[in-house]
């Protein structure tokens, strides 16, 4: 019997077309419907929260704002008090975990959880290429992660403004400027540009690291190291500080960095001029009394002082620059996170099967 | 040939003895030896920036306390000073160390009986010479009390850190945002943190899951034992005015009463804003300009309550005295130690009804 030869059926091999990629939106929810749902859930949970005590805190700033006649020093002092006993939310330290851990549990077992189990053997030889693969998934959980972190800022510019509107003296030490460290990265772009930051940091540990558990808590210690690192020493140099000698009349929204007194050219030393400054004291002999009179004196000491030979500087940061800031901040950690996706994928690519 | 039968050497299978205890802390070494030093590198360095921050802080206090004269302006100025340089990152790193109890439980709690359950390690575990109750407790006891003691030792090295702050009056004893960080809480905290992770471990059979339910968990029950719990642990004191309590004390509600009966909020606000007006008008000059009336408020008020006092007004404060500060450290890691032990015990009990 002769065998039969058919022709090959050439229409079913000529132009192989890859996967398309909306294929992959049914994978990737399947696969971390878990980790979103959890995000949305918290982010959601802690915004009811905000939204309740919020709404009883622009009901006291509105009125404090309808008291009249405005500007006067009466109705300064009357917009003054936001706190009770929702004022740890104030310092904004409560909220700074929020995008570690979303970008940690969400990214972190993104590639680790493959390259744990094994299963990286199966998902990379489909129809679809493993870089592919791999840009798909990163990027459209880092597009998942960031929305809702960007909403969720929103609300929190909506929660802190009458703090800010009034530079409120919410807690012991210092008016609240925006500048604040743990409120900065909480308002504007920055909020979502972190969160996108610890989500692309995620993923690339999860692709060095190889194990789940790990990945986490290594995303976790890079992140509080670079948080740190940003608000206590890099967010200061973003831009050159101004240095003035008019200290006495710098706007409150300022963003103070340094101090320091000089005469003649030549700095003085901060216990030297407490000397200087406690004779001046005695020898002016302003009226004593309460802690609310200490002020004044202590006004008219340094404008006495100025007057006198010394010269008081300061490097600071003024509030106009709150938004440069915050778009350097929120460029630089694109950026980032672009290096750290790009990064991943090319481990992906390059990892021997 | 005749088949030889040798009579059963009986001593090999009477009384079998189950495996001794000490066999199982190579095993708790060898499975959760990353985690242990995990727990190490942390707090090694977190001690390490206690340490260096911690003595910079000490140097400056002791420099502040030894200018002399004492009274003077100069040197009143030089404490405000140190207040001003170190309180505000002092008591922002005590808040954020609140978190190191919960990650701590979460990340070395949880995979415990999660990790076993999830990739079924448990079958081959728990049909050791080893039965599953004791290898369970054998597991659990140990690494508590690691954590725990590293814990309290860290504990203390954050009070020595935090203590001058609380020398100079900055921080009262019983901040709440500090309560948990010092003393016996901040190794109770620890403790409960890893049996919730341990009890999650073992009903949810997942690792990821499991240390995002602990960690939620130990989040919402901190927050809770902090507003709700710990004000009353004791019944709190009354006084009559804000002076009657010494300036140490944790002033936790205020309210007015005239002729025996209490004055709701809305209706003293009412009385109480035009008075404050008229006292703010009275007392400031009127060339301070309005970001500066805040340093005028103290007086203002003092005004108002005068008034309101003389005019037939009582004003009562409920507060916990600073001497309650280590009664209610122990009622806290009391209540915290009890939960523990029950939280492990059901984990014990789950392990023994599951069905293998």
């Amino acid at each position: 019997m002769t065998a039969l030869t058919a022709p090959a059926s050439s229409d079913a091999d000529a132009g192989l077309r890859p996967v398309p990629w909306r294929r992959m939106a049914g994978i990737i929810w399947r696969q971390h419907r878990y980790a979103l749902i959890g995000e949305v859930t918290v982010l959601g949970a802690v915004a009811v929260v905000l939204w309740l005590i919020g709404t009883s805190l622009h009901h006291d700033y509105a009125a404090a704002l309808a008291c009249q006649p405005a500007g006067s020093q009466a109705c300064a002092e009357t917009a003054l008090t936001f706190g009770g006993s929702f004022a740890f939310l104030a310092n904004g330290g409560i909220l700074q975990p929020l995008p570690v851990l979303i970008g940690a549990f969400v990214g972190g077992p993104l590639l680790a959880r493959e390259m744990e189990t094994g299963t990286f053997r199966y998902a990379w030889t489909q129809g679809f290429g493993r870089r592919r693969w791999a840009l798909a998934k990163l990027v459209t959980l880092a597009v998942a992660v960031t929305v809702p972190a960007t909403a969720f800022s929103l609300e929190l510019a909506w929660y802190y403004q009458p703090y800010f509107a009034t530079r409120n003296v919410a807690f012991d030490l210092t008016e609240m400027t925006p500048f604040y460290p743990a409120l900065f990265d909480l308002h504007g772009t920055t909020f979502a540009a972190w969160t996108l930051a610890a989500f692309a940091i995620g993923g690339l540990a999860g692709m060095l690291i190889r194990r789940v558990v790990p990945a986490i808590a290594a995303t976790m210690a890079v992140y509080a190291g670079l948080a740190f690192a940003v608000g206590a020493f890099l967010r200061e140099h973003y831009l050159a500080p101004l240095v003035t000698t008019s200290s006495l009349n710098l706007p409150s929204s300022s963003w103070i960095l340094s101090q320091w007194w000089t005469k003649g050219g030549a700095v003085v030393s901060p216990t030297a001029m407490n000397n200087v400054i406690d004779k001046t004291f005695t020898s002016l002999n302003p009226p004593e009394g309460s802690p609310g009179q200490k002020f004044p004196a202590y006004q008219s000491i340094l404008r006495y002082l100025t007057e006198h030979g010394y010269t008081y500087w300061t490097r600071y940061q003024p509030g106009s620059r709150y938004w440069p800031f915050q778009w350097i901040e929120s460029g630089w950690l694109l950026a980032l996170s672009l290096i750290c996706v790009v990064a991943a994928v090319w481990l992906v690519r390059r990892r021997a099967a | 040939m005749t088949a030889l039968t040798v009579p059963a050497a009986h001593h090999d299978n009477e009384n079998p003895r189950p495996v001794p205890w000490r066999r199982m802390t190579g095993v708790i070494w060898r499975q959760h030896r990353y985690a242990l030093l995990g727990v190490v590198a942390l707090l090694g360095a977190l001690s390490l920036y206690l340490t260096v921050a911690g003595t910079s802080m000490h140097h400056a206090y002791a420099a502040a306390l030894a200018c002399r004269p004492a009274s003077s302006y100069g040197c009143q100025n030089q404490v405000i000073d140190f207040n001003t340089a170190y309180a505000r990152t002092a008591q922002t790193v005590g808040v954020l160390l609140m978190a190191v109890p919960m990650l701590i439980g979460a990340f070395v709690g949880a995979p415990v009986l999660a990790r076993e359950l999830e990739t079924g390690t448990f079958r081959y575990a728990w049909t050791q010479g080893f039965g599953r109750q004791r290898w369970t407790l054998a597991k659990l006891v140990p690494l508590a009390v690691m954590v725990t003691a590293a814990a309290g030792l860290f504990g203390l090295l954050f009070s020595w850190y935090y203590q001058p702050l609380f020398a100079d009056g900055m921080s009262i004893p019983l901040d709440p945002k500090l309560f948990g960080v010092r003393g016996v809480a901040f190794a109770a905290w620890t403790l409960a943190a890893f049996a919730t992770g341990a009890l999650s471990g073992m009903l949810i059979r997942r690792v990821v899951p499991a240390i995002a339910v602990t960690l939620a968990v130990c989040v919402a029950l901190s927050f809770a034992a902090g507003l709700y719990l710990r004000p009353h642990y004791m019944t709190p004191l009354t006084g009559r005015n804000l002076a009657s309590a010494p300036a140490s004390a944790w002033v936790l509600n205020g309210w007015w009463t005239r002729g025996g009966t209490t004055v709701s909020q809305a209706a003293m606000d009412q009385i109480e804003t035009p008075l404050f007006r008229q006292a703010v008008t009275a007392t400031v000059p009127k060339n301070v300009s309005s970001d500066d009336v805040k340093f005028y408020k103290g007086s203002a008020s003092a005004q108002v309550q005068d008034y309101l006092v003389r005019h037939g007004y009582t004003h009562w404060i409920s507060y916990q005295p600073a001497s309650r500060f280590w009664p209610f450290q122990w009622i806290e890691g009391g209540w915290l130690l009890a939960l523990s032990v029950l939280l492990i015990a059901a984990t014990v009990w789950l392990v023994r009804r599951r069905a293998a």
